[in-house]
């Protein structure tokens, strides 16, 4: 019995993290954005420089007409946003804020962060191809080719961590951190930093969702509460991708007091990073398709090939 | 019956039933779909299993990116919505293939029954264990497999480069325009 | 921003580094944003918002109205005859303003009726807030447009050392101090900037000028109201004449 009732509290606590914090993370977004290009943002919703925005946002997508097209493939179209949004939720429940407080705790979590967020590709793809749209189709092919082509170094990246520290356990990798790795890690942090951008299609790598040329790529069709849920895997994305940084590369939940203030800790670089890839975001323009797949393949797998090489020579040497 | 049992039937049952349906279906995304949720459900029995590392390995690979490229293909080609009649097949090949598909079932059936006994023991396997047996005992064969990955990889990009010098040579042709120059 | 990336064109870093900084420099700054139905606006002088209409100063001339592009000022009146102010006076004609309104809706703010306006009837006001849920709400008769005249901003004070309005310096004159300074409205006598407005002081000028060689004699009662003195009308007339073309103003003849 006590099992069912710890299986559901950890289930219904990561449902309430994976509903906060891409929350959190979209206000932060309109904040420092709307500073950074010396704007307000929201200030009315909830009172308090617009703390409610999103919610309010929420609220507007539950009251809108859920629109699917005549020519649509019904089913898969209804379906798509569902295959985007589980496997950030999924991934979620893998990711250790402290020691102790990971809601699944997975031998092998690094993979399964990566093999599920992989699965989320699908969504995108589904929902371009059922939309029966042309702009929809392109940015489907446009997200399908650049996360097929993102994958790689993301892997890569990541599988260096593990190599350095001996596991493949997300846990384990923030246990054997240490400062040193900051730089000896630095060039896959960045590639891994890079692709994790690519993999959520955020900006500068937003060229399947570019609005000037093909509407909004594969969510075009989308109204009401499911286009809702493909903003909320982007943010949800973004929380996943950056508290992954943390635990990989800034050693989680490592720092004063980690006792007890550890779980503070993995959210706080978490939140570093997130406004990291919001930044990116306001500062840089959009890459074209040519010169996204160039820097893939020309720049970032060599590079994460490289830091690859470099960790098992270390590894080996050090051993 | 454990609940382990009832969970491997359970997604062996979705297995086969998204497999039938994969190979059925005449919408042909629809296909590459079923063939998504077969994939799953054949990680999902490998994890039911205990083999937590296999399992996830063919979610990334099958899953996350053979699919994926599947589907990119269709995509790129014509994939109408609803019901594609070219994609029918004669009567005499479906009955060819549910012969072989049969033969399969029984071969695989008359070699794993015999194994199945009332005693059964789930090992899990570790992913220590597996790096060993990989890089210890299986670590030819596998450096053979990926020494022939790698012929094929670079291979392709030798076929790749070669199509793309002669389109380079064309494209001095006058009525080359610019921007298909570029594209090139 | 690839293009800089790859290793070919190494140029691409400092323009990366140099967005981040820029954007990280406005986010430490304070914002641009002024919250706008919570704090006031700050409009620039002579901004356009609503035209304001000063009502005992139209003469219903009609020239707003036949110059405006969108048709969209509406006019009408009619004459009144007032009785002689003195017995024996003449009876006076005027025109009586009925209507005046102007359809906001049409309006497209060119402000060509305040420029050609020769009495100063038309004003910019820089009030904006009158949008109406109805658009025929819009059309704002003479009432609503006078309500506007008290939001109308002084003129803007002249440069430094710029020269004299015309009217402050025809006022100034100092030959015919009490009277030439009186003359002029006081709301008026800071604006320069209408060609008409030099007319003004003439006109009050002008009957003092007639006055003069006649010392106290009546100027205004015409010769065919008062019979008693048949040798005195010619020759005020001739005199008021001729003081008249005397007179330097080029704009004299209009008020005959």
């Amino acid at each position: 019995m006590t099992d069912v009732l710890e299986v559901t509290l950890r289930s219904v606590s990561v449902l309430a993290a994976f509903l906060v914090l891409p929350l959190l993370v979209g206000q932060a977004e309109h904040k420092v954005m709307a500073h950074m290009q010396g704007r307000l943002g929201p200030m009315y919703a909830g009172g308090f420089h617009g703390w409610a925005q999103l919610v309010a946002d929420g609220v507007k997508f539950v009251q809108k007409e859920d629109i699917t097209p005549a020519a649509a493939d019904r089913r898969v179209f209804r379906f798509a946003p569902a295959v985007a949004l589980v496997p950030y939720l999924v991934a979620m429940a893998v990711i250790p804020l402290s020691p102790d407080l990971v809601a699944a705790d997975a031998p092998a979590s690094a993979l399964f962060v990566l093999a599920t967020t992989a699965v989320g590709i699908l969504g995108t793809l589904m929902a371009g191809w059922a939309s029966a749209n042309k702009y929809s189709l392109l940015g489907a092919m446009r997200s399908a080719a650049q996360l097929l082509s993102y994958e790689l170094p993301l892997v890569l990246a990541v599988a260096s961590v593990c190599l350095a520290a001996g596991s493949l356990s997300l846990g384990g990798i923030a246990q054997a951190w240490s400062p040193w790795w900051l730089i000896w890690q630095l060039p896959g942090a960045l590639v891994f930093l890079v692709a994790a951008v690519a993999e959520l299609q955020r900006p500068p790598f937003d060229m399947p969702v570019a609005d000037a040329e093909i509407v909004f790529g594969a969510y075009t069709e989308y109204t009401g509460l499911r286009f809702a849920f493909f903003l909320l895997a982007e943010y949800a994305g973004i929380v996943v991708m950056s508290l992954l940084f943390a635990v990989l590369y800034l050693g989680g939940w490592q720092g004063p007091f980690s006792d007890q203030l550890g779980w503070l800790w993995t959210l706080l670089k978490g939140l570093v990073i997130a406004v990291v890839i919001i930044w990116l975001r306001v500062a840089w323009p959009r890459l074209r398709e040519d010169q996204l797949q160039h820097l893939a393949w020309i720049v970032l797998v060599p590079l994460a090939l490289a830091q690859l090489a470099l960790t098992g020579v270390w590894v080996v040497v050090s051993a | 019956m454990t609940t382990l049992d009832i969970a491997f039937a359970g997604v062996g049952l979705v297995a086969a039933a998204s497999g039938l349906l994969a190979v059925t279906t005449r919408h042909v995304v629809h296909a590459a779909l079923w063939l998504v949720v077969c994939l799953g459900s054949v990680a999902g029995c490998y994890l039911v299993l205990g083999a937590e590392l296999v399992a996830l390995v063919q979610l990334l690979v099958y899953v996350g990116a053979v699919v994926v490229l599947v589907l990119f293909a269709l995509m790129l080609t014509r994939a109408p919505i609803g019901p594609n009649p070219e994609v029918t097949t004669s009567r005499a090949h479906r009955a060819l293939a549910a012969v072989l598909g049969a033969g399969v079932t029984a071969l695989l059936l008359s070699v794993l029954l015999p194994v199945a006994g009332p005693a059964r023991k789930r090992p899990g396997t570790s992913n220590t264990a597996v790096a060993e047996q990989v890089f210890g005992t299986w670590v030819w064969p596998f450096e053979a497999l990926s020494l022939l990955l790698l012929v094929a990889l670079v291979a392709a990009f030798a076929i790749s480069r070669m199509t793309r010098a002669a389109e380079v040579a064309q494209s001095a042709l006058p009525e080359m325009t610019a921007p298909e120059r570029i594209s090139q | 921003m690839s293009e800089p990336r790859t290793p070919r064109s190494g140029g691409a870093l400092p323009g990366l580094l140099k967005g981040l900084a820029t954007t990280a420099r406005t986010l430490a700054r304070p914002t641009h944003t002024t919250e706008y139905p919570d704090a006031p606006p700050h409009l620039p002088p002579r901004s356009r918002g609503v035209i304001a209409l000063l009502e005992e100063n139209c003469t219903s001339c009609m020239l707003c109205a036949r110059e405006c592009p969108d048709w969209c000022i509406y006019i009408d009146s009619h004459k009144e005859t007032l009785p002689a102010t003195t017995p024996g006076g003449r009876e006076r004609q005027r025109n009586v303003l009925d209507r005046f309104a102007i359809d906001f809706s049409l309006c497209m703010y060119c402000g060509i009726c305040i420029e050609v306006c020769p009495f100063d009837a038309l004003h910019w006001s820089p009030e904006f807030e009158y949008s109406e849920l109805d658009i025929r709400d819009l059309l704002h008769e003479k009432d609503r447009l006078g309500q506007w005249m008290p939001t109308v901003p002084p003129p803007p004070a002249l440069d430094e050392h710029s020269a004299e309005p015309a009217e402050v310096a025809a006022a100034n004159k100092p030959a015919r101090p009490a009277r030439a300074a009186g003359a002029p409205p006081p709301a008026r006598a800071a604006r320069a900037e209408r060609p008409e407005r030099p007319e003004r002081p003439a006109r009050a000028e002008r009957p003092a000028r007639a006055e003069r060689p006649e010392g106290t004699a009546r100027p205004e009662p015409p010769a065919d109201s008062v019979p008693a003195e048949p040798p005195t009308p010619p020759s005020t007339a001739s005199e008021s004449g001729s003081a008249e073309t005397k007179s330097p103003e080029p704009t004299s003849g209009e008020d005959q």
